[in-house]
Order: structure tokens, then sequence, then C-alpha cells
């Protein structure tokens, strides 16, 4: 099958996923127990003020019309409105979502360059000592909970070394680089604002690392396993017997192969870190998803939780469609189908 | 044929048990001689004492609870206090090591559930197969389209903030990985021998499924709960340190974190020991489960 057809039909595949995806958050949502709306209204509002603003959102409807009539929208492009701060949720989205991606991406980036090159030290010294001190060190920092390390680190090198700063993404008195793809590293570099690009990055390095640690023992655990399996192959021992130099048979050979397993879980882990952007972003004031998700859930204010479920389902999916098209790349005698 | 026959039952399931006595003294052998994971094992055994003995051990029990002192507001550590006193002037020491039963409990519910539903789950799937592993599998994808936390986060915002409604949330996004694992596991079994034959002498469907199929894919669903334990434990505590999950009195160790995050600039040993706590016992786990993985599967680690 060529590469055009398959990710038609992965993408055709993917519509019943996000259908099963909204319904699934749209049950959830109705079944909550306490009463949004009664909250949004406040204390004071009458009976007839809180059922004017449940004939305005629609929830005086039955659920299947309910539900109908939101997918509608969806299709359309309108995601409806937070119960509170009457936002459209398409636009808080579309400002917010830019903000995750880039935390995230920078994370997975940060994770893959330390975890990568760990596993594959520990392979080539297996069970001996810079082995053990690698696994060591990837369960060490692990087990951290991420917004309590983020918390301290954001103390000790912002407040009191004050090396960085201690949150958002970006100086609140000046304006972010021309937006092109709302990934600031990225627009700067567009735009060749330098001074903006490094403004960007002491902003987003702190945040990123502590989210990057999260990842980083799977990724090291899957490198060091691929390639001790690819080292025993006959066509390393090959490559070493005709006086390739080792340097070359590890890197260019072996990690290659071992790569594809890395791969996988790399993506499974950008499931993962998007996750835990929610907390670092709580920390660090990050104005990204994850705060507009918690704020909304704190308040259950279903409609913002709904739009954040379906984006994040989606990009997770494009993540996993990505990857697999990325197998065909390392390995050309993957086929797709 | 006839060397079998020659032996009687009680021969034969001698042979079987001194043949398992033996897979189990090599296993705890390796076991043994991995030193990270005797480490972990030494931490969980001393946590897991703490988590029993802690209402006799510390010095303010009531601390735990909605006792208040503020005269001794947030004093910093010292002989008395040894991780110093939160805003309201309970004693942190007391909390955190009351604290450590909730966590331990918390943990091991989620990951029982999580496994429950998606051993059933993936079993059931893989046995029947056609119309009934495709709708089953089709659930649980819809499940892992989503990162667990904001699932998590969702449902348990939905039930109501509490940790009994955190940990059920978190149960009910943490059971697909299970489902996925032990259908594939479970595919491979379903075509051995050994089914076939209790099949023949007409053996019921569930018979097969819980006594002969399941119990051979027990290793790598072990691994995996051990190595979901800690993520778990990281779960709770975040959603409680997000807000969702335990609310205050309840010594729980996220929702410390919370509590204390406030006053961390300058009195900031509120949230620090709580999050000690957390890290030790997600460490401990993780050691052990990294030696348990190379004990249960050989393959994993060479």
């Amino acid at each position: 099958m060529n590469l055009r057809l398959y990710l038609a039909r992965r993408f055709l595949m993917l519509a019943p996923l996000l259908l099963g995806l909204s319904l699934l958050t749209f049950t959830i949502s109705r079944l909550v127990p306490g009463d949004p709306v009664g909250l949004a209204a406040g204390p004071q509002a009458s009976v007839e003020i809180q059922e004017a603003l449940r004939k305005q959102f629609g929830l005086d409807q039955p659920l299947p019309i309910q539900y109908l009539s939101y997918m509608r929208g969806v299709l359309q492009g309108d995601w409806g409105r937070s119960l509170y701060t009457r936002r459209d949720v398409t636009e808080a989205l579309s400002v917010f979502f830019p903000a995750t991606l880039e935390l995230t991406l920078a994370a997975v980036l940060l994770a893959t360059a330390l975890g990568v090159p760990a596993g594959v030290i520990s392979a080539m010294y297996r069970n001996q000592f810079p082995d053990h001190v690698a696994r060591v060190i990837s369960l060490f920092f692990v087990s951290f909970p991420a917004f309590w390390l983020a918390m301290i680190m954001q103390t000790v090198l912002g407040r009191y070394a004050g090396l960085v700063p201690i949150g958002r993404r970006f100086p609140v008195i000046m304006s972010p680089p021309p937006q092109v793809t709302g990934l600031y590293l990225v627009d700067s570099l567009l735009a060749l604002d330098f001074a903006a690009f490094s403004i960007a990055l002491n902003h987003i390095l702190v945040p990123a690392l502590v989210l990057s640690f999260g990842a980083l023992a799977s990724i090291t655990r899957i490198t060091r396993a691929s390639m001790i399996e690819i080292l025993e192959r006959d066509f390393v021992r090959s490559a070493r017997a005709i006086g390739i130099p080792e340097r070359v048979v590890i890197g260019k050979y072996v990690l290659r192969n071992a790569f594809i397993a890395t791969l996988t879980v790399i993506s499974l882990n950008f499931g993962w870190l998007m996750a835990g952007a929610i907390l670092i972003e709580t920390i660090f004031d990050w104005p990204g998803i994850g705060l507009y998700a918690v704020h909304a859930s704190l308040s259950l204010d279903f409609q913002p939780i709904m739009g954040i479920t379906i984006v994040y389902g989606v990009l997770f999916s494009l993540v996993n469609i990505l990857t697999d098209v990325a197998y065909g790349i390392l390995d050309p005698r993957i086929r797709y189908g | 044929m006839v060397e079998i026959s020659s032996k009687t039952l009680q021969e034969l399931q001698s042979e079987a048990r001194s043949a398992h006595r033996e897979n189990l003294r090599r296993s705890l052998y390796r076991f043994r001689s991995n030193t990270l994971s005797m480490i972990g094992l030494a931490i969980l055994l001393f946590i897991i004492f703490i988590a029993f003995a802690a209402p006799i051990l510390v010095p303010f029990p009531e601390d735990a609870g909605g006792a208040t002192h503020f005269l001794d507001k947030l004093l910093p550590p010292s002989a008395e206090h040894p991780f110093g006193t939160d805003k309201v002037g309970r004693d942190i020491f007391s909390r955190v090591l009351m604290g450590t039963g909730l966590a331990l409990q918390v943990g091991i519910t989620i990951i029982v559930l999580a496994t429950t539903i998606g051993v059933t789950v993936g079993a059931i799937a893989a046995y029947f197969g056609g119309a009934v592993d495709d709708v089953l599998m089709r659930i649980t994808d819809i499940f892992l389209t989503v990162p667990a936390l904001v699932l998590a986060i969702a449902i348990s915002a939905a039930l109501g903030k509490g940790i009994i409604n955190a940990m059920i949330g978190i149960s009910l996004v943490w059971w697909p990985g299970f489902a996925r694992l032990t259908r594939s596991l479970v595919l491979s079994l379903r075509e051995e021998a050994f089914v076939e034959a209790a099949y023949g002498i007409g053996a019921s469907h569930m018979r097969i499924l819980f006594r002969h199929i399941l119990p051979n894919a027990v290793s790598p669903i072990i691994i995996k709960m051990t190595t979901d334990f800690g993520f778990a434990v990281l779960t709770a505590a975040a959603l409680g340190f997000i807000g969702i999950g335990a609310q205050p009195p309840t010594p729980e160790w996220g929702a410390m974190i919370e509590d204390g995050r406030h006053y961390f600039t300058d009195e900031w040993w509120v949230a620090t020991f709580p999050g000690m706590a957390i890290w030790l016992l997600v460490f401990s786990w993780n050691l052990l489960g990294d030696g348990l993985r190379d004990v249960l599967d050989p393959r994993a680690r060479r």
C-alpha cells in the first residue's frame, strides 16, 4: 500500500474514535452530581435567572438532542462557550494550544537527547558501572512528583539564584514574536529575532527539563534493550570484522535499527508528557491548555473540558500516525498496511 | 508411554512440585543477587512498617485530622517538630507519617481495580474473538486516545472532589493498558494444546479462561502492576495537588504539597517533606519493580 492511501485510511479510522471520545466525555460531563448552572449563576441568582441560563446553554433539552447539537457545533467550528467566563472554547483553545504544544515538544526533545545517549552507553557497558549509574539516575528522576520538583527548581533557580524567570512564556511587558506557528522558539527564529529567541528559551528551559524527567527512564530502558538485541546480530559482527570503526557501527548501524523500538516509546511518552504538562503549567503559570483544563474542571465547566479532551485526542492520534509513518522511513523494509 | 503410566499420580505431582520449587528458588536467587531491588525492597518494607506503626510512633497523631494550634503555625523544623508545622500549626512530621498508609492504600486500590477490569476485558475479548473482541477493543481504544491524566481529571471532577472519587477516576482510565496486554497474552495462549485438551474433556469457557489460560499470563501482568504502581501513586498525588483529589485536612501528600505551595519561598518545609515522602515511596517501588522484571522476564535484562 502506498503512503497516501495508508494515510487516508488512518485518518478515516480516526473519525469513529473521536466520535466515541466525544460521546464518552459528554456522558462524563452529564454525570455531574452537582449543579454547574447553579454554581455559575451564583448563590443570589433567582430560579428564573437559572432557568434562563439553562435555556441559553441548551441544558433544558433532552440529552440526545444536546449531544447532537453539540456535535453539529463542533463540526462547524463552534465548540460552545464557558459557563463562567462566556469565552468561546474554540478561541480559547487556539490561544492556549501552541503554548502546550511548544512545552511538550521541548520536553520530548530533551528527554530524547538525554535518554537515548544514556541507553546507548548502558548497552555498550552492559552490567558494568556506567550501566548501573544510568539505571539508578533514570529511576531516581522518574520517581519525583513532577509538580513538586518543578516548584523546587522554580524557587531555587528562579527566586533564589535569579538564573531563570519564575514563570510564564514571555515577559508581560514585551510583545512576543510575530505569530506564525504560535511556538515562540520557532516564530522568533523565523523573524530572525535572536534576542526574543533567547528570552523564550530562558523561559521554557526549566519547565521543559522537569517535564522531560517523566519520560527519561522508559526511553533509556528501551534504547538499552533494543541496542543489546541488535548488537548480538550477525551483521554487527561482520561490520566489526571488516574493520568499520566502532563509532560508525554503533551510530550508523546499531542505533538506527534500535531506534524503531525507541520511537514507539517516545511517541507513547508524548502523550504522557502532554498530560504531565497540565501540572507543570500550573506551577510555572504557563498559559497553555493544562492551566485552562484545571480551572475548567475545578469549576465543573464542561464545555471547555469536552473541547480540551477532543484536542488532546486529535493531537495524540496524529502523533501515533506520524510515528507509524516514521517507521517506514527508518526501516524501508516496513510496509504500510 | 509405558514410563509415564508406570508412575503413580503422587509421584507425578511431587515431581511437578519440586520442579516448581526449583524455579522459584532460582527466581529468588536472581532477585536476591540484584542489589538495587534489595535496597528497594528494604525501603519499601520500612515504609510499610511506618504505615502500620505511625499512630503509635508520631508525637501528635491528632494533627492528621483537623486539629489546629494557631500559636505554633509555620514553625521551622526543630527537635519538637522535625519537619516543622503548617499554616494552622499542625506537626508536618506526624502528618507525613500518618499519610503513609493512605498513599499505599490509594496505590494498591487503583492498581487492583484497574487490573481486575483490564484483565477481564482483555481476556474475554481475546478468548471469544469476533464481534465481542471488536466491540471491547474499540472501547479500549477510545480510552487510549487521550492521555490518562486528562480523562482522570475530567471523571474525578465530574464525580466530585475527594480521594475516593479520585481513585475511581484514575482506575477507570488505567485499565485499558491491562486490557491490551492481557488480550495479546491470551491470543497466543488460546492456540496452545492444553487449551484444546481442556476443551476436549468438557471444561467450561470460564474454567478454561480463568484456570488454564490466565495463570499462564500472570508474569507480564505482575510486571505491569509493579511498574504502574509508582505512576498510580504519582497520579493520585497530582489530583490532590490540583485540588480535585483528597481534600484538606486529609493527610494526603499531594494535597499537603498544594497546601505548602503558597508559603514555599519562605516556609519551604511545608511542601518539601510530603514531596520527599512521595519520592521515596515511588523510588523504592521502581527499584523493586526493575528487579522483579529481571526475575519474571529474564529476556528483559541481559
